[in-house]
């Protein structure tokens, strides 16, 4: 048998703790183990804490102790906030929810034993298993680019290291330089994502280096919000921005030595080279046995169990649930859905239909804020959109600024909604 | 103006300069706003075509909860208004007033508009009973 070791108070040293003596809290009460703390895996350990009172221990893994949005990130790049203002810390997590917050990397589960081993060797059992790991990028999506290129060419896709060093690139681009993107094909995190992107780094430059270019060149033919983003293009950075879809050249390799980028034989030398590879599921969600040949992991709408094992749930980026975007918004979704149904399976509570939304805001200029969501049921086969709603082209200023203004209640409305 | 007995909590934000913007629900349109003041009855507010049996339902505060936890990803739970309209704290008759004006499509926001739009009158009752709990 494993016994489930705690550690204290959500600060959790891999040493400290393995030397502690195992201190099982809430003994007899069924375990649920959460990997990753992001929008998924905090709002999941949070509601069930919440909502369970006590009657489960709720343990979430997650490495970071500082834990950066990846969303509102690119606010950050355009300087209408700062990395700072998109940390977070687990500290309400452990101290106001009795959640055992280990800041470890899950290196392994072992579904038959129904344990999660850590970094450190520590092992925890549990009765439910939430995997919210987010994303990894398929080795090869770029030919040229490997995780060991980030520094030189950022992908800037996860909140935080990353995000600043974009930044700091952007900023130091030599006059009338280069910003050149390459854009993930689909599926991948937060569908407007890179056009936001896009949208940021022109508004710096328009600022600090108004003869700069930038170049996107993308797999897809379309993308999210196109029309209004092209539209803001237009209105704001005229000339900046050229956008090249996949029918019109696509990017052959990329060369992080010589910043260099061969479209189809083509040779383009970067200042800043955005490389934004093809995604799949979080490894640990590869490691567990729970994704199918496209690299996610399939779920069932209902309650993000997994399709390969009922005990394991999925939730945000790394699962495959059907028409949801991966966007922070639909993993707090997923986590209220998830949280309910565990909860009901695990102490007897009342299990609530699933009812799932997403809205995703952009900001393409100051005060010029778009948006599209919808809502979704869950069916048998999978989470099915219901209704949606688009922001127009050619609204009035104050419908853009009134989103955008929107934007920022929801990043402190789900923000809380995570952490406490 | 003042056009209800609520007062926001917290700064406001500089984009609620319109006077309606300045009430808690700042997305009020004036009349309700005035109702929920108590001036004119809700169900007088929404006119012969608001059915009183619907005011009647009493919510289930435990499904109110569950059904919450989709509001308050973007309304703040702690209600403040932080470019989002609290909505803790109401009146349950004002609530459900609103959410059916949405759900009616009587209102313009197309979020609240979808959310609401797909909420049965049994779950507005219970939203509106939880959210009244909360302020």
């Amino acid at each position: 048998m494993t016994l489930t070791r705690r550690g204290f108070l959500g600060t959790t040293a891999a040493g400290a703790s393995a030397l502690a003596a195992p201190a099982v809290l809430g003994a007899g009460h069924p375990n649920v183990v959460i990997v990753g703390g992001g929008a998924g895996g905090a709002t999941a350990a949070r509601y069930i804490a919440k909502d369970s009172k006590g009657a489960v221990n709720v343990t979430l893994i997650e490495p970071s102790r500082v834990y950066y949005t990846c969303f509102f990130s690119n606010l950050a790049i355009g300087g209408f906030t700062t990395l700072d203002q998109t940390a977070h810390t687990y500290t309400k997590l452990a101290s106001e929810y009795g959640i055992n917050v280990v800041h470890e990397f899950a290196v392994g589960v072992d579904r038959d034993a129904k344990t999660v081993t850590t970094g450190s060797g520590m092992k925890f059992a549990y009765d439910r298993l939430i995997l919210s790991p987010g994303i990894d990028f398929v080795p090869g999506s770029v030919p040229g680019w490997d995780l060991t290129s980030q520094t030189a060419m950022p992908h800037a896709y996860k909140g935080g290291t990353q995000a600043g060093l974009l930044k700091a690139q952007v900023e130091a681009m030599p006059e009338g330089g280069i910003y050149l993107m390459v854009a993930p094909p689909n599926p991948y995190r937060c569908p407007p994502g890179p056009y936001e992107r896009v949208s940021m780094v022109a508004h710096v430059l328009k600022q600090k280096n108004p003869t700069a270019k930038i170049m996107v060149f993308d797999p897809k033919p379309k993308f999210s919000k196109m029309a209004l983003f092209q539209e803001g293009w237009s209105n704001h950075y005229a000339g900046m921005i050229e956008w090249v879809g996949g029918d019109f050249g696509t990017v052959s390799s990329v060369d992080p030595y010589a910043m260099t980028v061969d479209i189809e034989g083509e040779i383009i030398k970067a200042d800043v080279c955005n490389v934004i590879p093809g995604q799949k599921a979080g490894k640990i969600a590869e490691l567990a046995g729970l994704t199918n040949d496209a690299g996610w992991a399939p779920v069932n709408a209902a309650d993000m169990s997994s399709k390969i094992d009922p005990d394991v749930h999925v939730l945000g980026d790394a699962c495959q649930q059907g028409d949801m975007p991966k966007s922070g918004f639909s993993a707090n979704s997923q986590a209220k859905v998830c949280a309910n149904a565990i909860r009901g399976a695990l102490t007897g509570s009342k299990v609530f239909p699933a009812k799932f939304s997403n809205t995703c805001w952009s900001l393409i200029g100051t005060d010029d804020g778009v948006k599209v969501g919808a809502s979704y049921e869950a069916t048998v086969e999978k989470i099915a959109k219901t209704d949606g709603f688009i922001s127009k082209v050619e609204e009035d200023a104050d419908t853009r600024k009134q989103t955008y203004e929107e934007s920022l209640g929801w990043y402190a409305g789900i923000t809380s909604d995570m952490f406490g | 103006m003042t056009c209800h007995p609520h007062r926001r909590k917290g700064p406001q934000p500089a984009a609620s300069a319109a006077p309606v913007a300045r009430c808690k629900f700042s997305f009020c349109a004036l009349p309700i706003a005035a109702a929920l003041a108590g001036i004119i009855p809700a169900p007088a507010l929404a006119g012969s075509e608001f059915d009183p049996a619907i005011l009647a339902i009493k919510g289930d505060v435990e499904y109110g909860e569950y059904l919450s936890s989709e509001c308050v990803t973007c309304h703040s739970a702690d209600g403040e208004d932080r470019g989002i309209p609290s909505i803790t704290g109401w009146p349950v008759d004002s609530f459900v007033v609103v959410m059916h004006s949405y759900k009616a499509k009587d209102r313009d926001h197309p979020a609240m508009r979808m959310i609401a739009g797909r909420l049965s009158n049994e779950e507005i009752a219970a939203l509106a009973a939880f959210f009244a709990t909360i302020d």
